[in-house]
Order: C-alpha cells, then structure tokens, then sequence
C-alpha cells in the first residue's frame, strides 16, 4: 500500500502532536502500550489525557510540553494509509522542522483559533517553507474551537486573513482547505461535528482523503541524479536514481557537466537486470564505453539538456547568519561558493524589503557562485533536482531552490 | 500495522547503504541474526549485485539461543559474510538496561576503534519505539558513542547530512521507515532465510529476538511466515512486548539510545 506522507505545521502549543495524538485515537492506529504510557505520563505530570503524549517521547518534550524533533506515525483510514510527521513549532528549532517537512506529500497547517494565539509570524513562515520545500497543497485546521465556544465568526476571520496571506506566496486557491477543529475533543477529524453546524464542509480525515488522491504526473524527459559507482562481477557500474522519465537498454544518454554521450549496456534494479527503468528506482547502469559520470552528474537524453554553469539564481531561506566559508550541497556533492543576496523578502507581505534586513529566518533573492561548473535544473522544471542545502563553515546555514 | 509499498522500502533502503559506501571510507554493518538485520543483508545483497561488501558484526554475549548460533554459521557460510564476532563481557549480578547498556556498548566501542570503523549500518525500524521514530537515516554518535538528539544534523531530501565529527562515528538506518509486517513481506518474496525461532513451537513463538537472559516468547501457533503475517495482522500488542529492557521504565530507551545502544 502507498503511503503519503503529510506534515504537520505550525506555532508551538497550536496543538501539532495533540491532533495527531486524536488521529491516531481515532482510527485505532496505535498500541494498548503506547496508550497506557501516555497515560500513565499524563497521570504522573498530574493532567488529563494528553493525545500528544503519543508522540512526544523524550522525557523533556513530555514535561516541557514541546516537540524537539520530528516523528513519524502512521495511520489508515477508509484503505488510504498516511504517514503523519510532527514537527517541531519553536522558532529555534526551524532547522528540525525544515527536515520533516521535506519529505511531505501534503501539509496540515495548524492554526490555533484562541485570540492570544491565531496567526503568528511562524505560521507564516511554515507555509512560506512548505511553499519552497515543494509543498503544493494544505488543508489549514483551525483548532481550539472548544476554547472559544466553536464561534464561526473567530473562524471565519481567520480563513479570510490567511486566504489573503496564501495568494501573495503562489498558492492556487484550489489547493487549499480551511476546517474548523478540537484536537482534544475530536471535533472535525473522523466525523462531521454536531458542535459545528454551521460548518457543512468535510471533517478533517476526509479531506485527507481527498488529497492523498491526487497524483503528481511524470510527464517530463529523462533525468538521472548520479550516486556514485560500484564494482561489480559486470565491471564498474554508475548508480543512481531516475528522478523522472524512462531509460531502456540500449539507449543513447549523455552525462553532465561532462557533455558525453554513451550507450548504456545493462540496468540493474534491485539487483536484477532489467531492459528498463522509470522515475523512483534507484538504478546501477553499465555505460558501454566506461563510465563517464561522477556523482552530481546529472544524466539525459534527447534533446533538452541540463543547465551547466557555475553560477545560479535562486531564493534562500538562512535558518542562521552565514559566516565564514560558505558553500552548497547540491545533487550529492558540495560545493564551496559565494553567495550574493540581493534583496530580502518579508515573509508576512511576500514583499521585499531593503537589502540589509536581517535575513535569517526571512527569505531572499541570492545570486551563487561555485569554483567551478555543475549540471543543474530550475525548480519550477524539476523540483528534484531545483533544490539545494546551504551551509556554513561545515554547518548546515539554509535552503534554496533554484529560479 | 500498515503493511506498506515493497518496492518503495527498498529503493530507499538500497539508495541509503549505496550512500553509505559512497560517504564513508570504513562501513560495517551488525548482525544480531534476527529478522530485520538479516533482511537488512539481503538488501545489502542487491544494492551492491549479490555480494555484502562490508564487514557484518555479531556482538556476542556468549549466552544468545543455539539456533542462532547455529543460523549465523551456515547464513555466514552461505552468503560469504565477512563476519566478525565482538565478545561481550556477561556479568551476572546485570541485567536488563544495565547488561545490554553496558556490556554491549562496551564491546562494540571497542571493537570500533580496533578497526577504524566510520559508518555502522543498524537495522533498527521507526515502529519500534517512540524514541527510534525520532532517529535519522544517518545519525552521529560522538566519540563517546553519545546521541546528541536535541541537535541532530539536518536532513533534507536525499541529503544525509553529516559530518563526522572528531572521531565519533555515523549509524546509517536504512530499514527506519520498514513497519514489522513489511519485513515479513519482504522475508516471504525474497526467500529470506530466517532464525527458527520466529516460528511457533509447543504455541510459542519469539516476536523479537534478544539474548536468552531477558527475552521472552509469546503464545502463537504461528508456524510458518504465512502465519507470522496473519497474526500481525491483527495485533494490538507491541513488537517488544517480549524484551524486558524497555518495560523497567519510561524512558529507558531514551538513556540506551544516547549511551549508544542499538
């Protein structure tokens, strides 16, 4: 069964793990142990059942009320299967949230409906992320609705901010659902709420349904992300991953940034010879005139070819000051590089704001510039292969996709 | 339990270990011949087209199960392992979270500097445990073998992070996102060879497989994996529900983990 994988994002005490603590309750996705551990755990912290106590299992995040880093959980419901990924909503932890998404299929955003809470700086600039980690569509939970007397209006204005909000960063509209929830009370996940009849829209796994449906299409042209190479009683063989397209036996492909061409001989796809392979597998090919690629080559074949160049454009997002020795990793290698920011973004308007502006946790406009040339792809063409880390003397600084 | 998508467990296990050789100069793997680190090994098998290309570890305590001694002989003999056994002191006034936090770790920080090791692949699933959903695919231990989990390396896409830092190792999870069924999946279409005592006998079987000291079987009359698979099907009990280690309490896999435990 396929899975998708769904983040969870939002400000810290929005209520992330108590939600998916009540999804996991609900669909009876978890353990008798896990349960009672919870339980007893909120006993001993002297509370009532905390559905978040589930996810939360370091010692600290439990009595601090917090998630450190990132989990996952899987649930089933009407035979879709998610992996839920809770990540951390602290600012500090900016970089463990980053990691968690990255690998979302779709984001649950959640948003606190309380009128100390609501919509913070960080929901902004989780969605902004979730935007540049090449997340398209969120479903927007707007929870705590028990704590305000489930009031339309206080949902109502919230969805009109955000929907606001959501058109200024380039979300489609369509892929964009606003439910009203109580994490603690299960108000709107499994089933519609009688506490809600003003709201005529899906309960929340619904809508995950929904979206889990939808399919990215491949329709692109070969492209091949090269790992490395091994030995093998076939001689030397180039592995990688097909990032989209197809590749047979006796194909003619060529590698970049070398710019050659070559016949490929044999494919190996779990270890067993294939006469074709297409986007997902994680491939060893036998180049017929010895092997050409390295890894962070990128190989293709027909007529549109990589980008090779040592600069780029792109946006970037510091989750700290870049100090020192500045470089990327792209594609498997890393690469030491200049990097120029021209203009800083302001996540809240999506506009741009003087050129010295504080940059960490703000997006930017940057020019990069390596040592020397590498094949590359714009993100809006192949989101894989339009995406790169920034570090910082060895430690990891930022994001950044490729204009 | 999910059962999940084969094909995509796989390419992501086989692209980790092929990371793995590709990063790092000196990779070994454990061995504990249970079913996740063999199944681990038939990976192994077709990431790199039929042979192991690293050293397999079996920390042993001396006081493992004959059948898996027995089964790491021939499995060892079969494939072309090339195996090395780490004993491991037993002291008899230990048990449970002190012998497996001790006596364990103890050998194989040992045995790593011995050897030079850089990369260790562990077979350790997300499922299991609440504190091994928080682990990377490649995670760093520091010379002391300590987990420093509130400040793990970020890991984006298919770049697994890290750095070695001044003489700590990395352990790489291929199997982390593997739920117990799949295994068994797996195990079944790939012909997996697997340790007896999985299968039921006498109405017990070994869920999760330990040391004879502090593992237990549970009441099954699963005699074959077919049977395996249909059982945990419909389970509501944890995996490790035989292993007394995590039961003594809360947050002892926490303390394990970060002294380097596996």
């Amino acid at each position: 069964m396929l899975i998708t994988r769904v983040t969870l994002l939002g400000n810290k005490d929005h209520g992330k793990s108590t939600l998916i603590g009540s999804m996991l309750m609900l669909t009876k996705s978890v353990t008798k142990e896990r349960i009672a551990e919870a339980e007893r755990t909120s006993k001993a912290l002297g509370r009532k059942f905390e559905p978040g106590f589930i996810l939360d299992s370091f010692s600290e995040e439990r009595e601090g009320g917090l998630t450190i880093d990132t989990t996952r959980v899987q649930v089933k419901h009407k035979g879709a299967a998610f992996e839920l990924i809770d990540v951390p909503g602290h600012e500090e932890l900016i970089q463990n949230m980053i990691s968690g998404a990255s690998y979302a299929g779709f984001a649950i955003l959640i948003i606190s409906a309380m009128e100390n809470e609501g919509i913070t700086q960080q929901t902004k600039r989780h969605l902004f992320l979730a935007k540049m980690l090449g997340v398209t569509r969120v479903i927007i939970a707007v929870n705590k609705m028990d704590a305000i007397g489930y009031s339309r209006k206080a949902f109502d204005d919230i969805k009109e901010e955000m929907l606001r909000f959501l058109g200024r960063i380039g979300f489609d509209r369509d892929s964009v659902s606003f439910i009203p929830v109580s994490a603690y009370n299960y108000d709107n996940i499994l089933a519609r709420s009688k506490r809600m009849p003003w709201y005529t829209g899906e309960p929340l796994m619904q809508s995950m349904l929904q979206f889990s449906k939808q399919r990215e299409k491949d329709g692109k042209s070969l492209r091949i992300s090269v790992q490395g190479s091994i030995e093998s009683g076939n001689g030397t063989l180039v592995t990688g991953k097909v990032i989209s397209g197809k590749v047979s036996k006796g194909d003619t492909v060529a590698s970049f940034p070398e710019g050659r061409s070559f016949r490929i001989e044999s494919i190996y796809v779990k270890g067993r010879q294939k006469p074709s392979a297409g986007k997902g597998d994680d491939i060893a090919i036998k180049p017929g005139s010895g092997p050409v690629s390295r890894r962070g080559s990128i190989i293709c074949s027909g007529r549109q070819k990589p980008l090779v160049s040592d600069r780029l454009s792109g946006t970037v997002f510091f989750v700290r000051e870049p100090a020192g020795k500045a470089s990327i990793r792209y594609n498997g290698i890393e690469l030491a590089a200049d990097i120029i920011v021209h203009k800083v973004i302001d996540i809240a308007t999506g506009g741009s704001l003087q050129k010295n502006s504080e940059i960490v946790l703000n997006a930017a406009k940057a020019s990069i510039t390596s040592r020397k040339k590498f094949a590359f792809e714009k993100f809006n063409e192949y989101p894989e292969l339009g995406r790169f880390t920034l570090y910082s003397n060895g430690t990891f600084a930022g994001i950044g996709i490729i204009d | 339990m999910i059962e999940q998508d084969l094909k995509q467990l796989q390419e992501r296990s086989i692209y980790i270990m092929r990371e793995a050789k590709e990063k790092f100069g000196n990779v070994a793997a454990l061995w504990s011949m249970g079913k996740d680190s063999t199944a681990m090994l038939a990976l192994a098998r077709k990431a790199f087209l039929g042979k192991v290309p690293f050293p397999i570890i079996h920390i042993d305590n001396g006081i493992d199960f004959p059948e898996t001694y027995k089964f790491r002989q021939e499995l060892a003999k079969k494939w072309k392992l090339d195996l090395i056994v780490a004993e491991s002191e037993i002291k008899p006034e230990l048990s449970g979270y002190s012998c497996c936090g001790e006596n364990k770790t103890i050998a194989l920080k040992k045995l790593m500097k011995e050897r030079g090791f850089d990369a260790l692949i562990v077979s350790i699933r997300r499922d299991e445990h609440g504190i091994r959903a928080k682990e990377r695919y490649m995670s760093p231990r520091n010379r002391d073998f300590k987990w420093n989990y509130k400040e793990q390396p970020a890991e984006l896409w298919n770049d697994y992070s890290s750095k070695l830092d001044d003489k700590g190792h990395i352990r790489v999870h291929p199997l982390l996102d593997w739920n117990e069924i799949d295994i068994w999946n797996f195990t079944k279409r790939e012909k997996v060879p697997i340790n007896p005592l999985y299968k039921s006998k006498n109405g017990y079987r070994y869920r999760s497989l330990g040391c004879t000291h502090c593992t237990s079987p549970v009441k099954s009359n699963a005699k074959g994996i077919d049977g395996i698979i249909n059982e945990l099907r419909s389970t509501k009990t944890e995996e490790r529900a035989g292993r007394d280690q995590d039961k003594e309490k809360e947050y002892v896999m926490e303390k394990l983990r970060a002294l380097g435990y596996m």
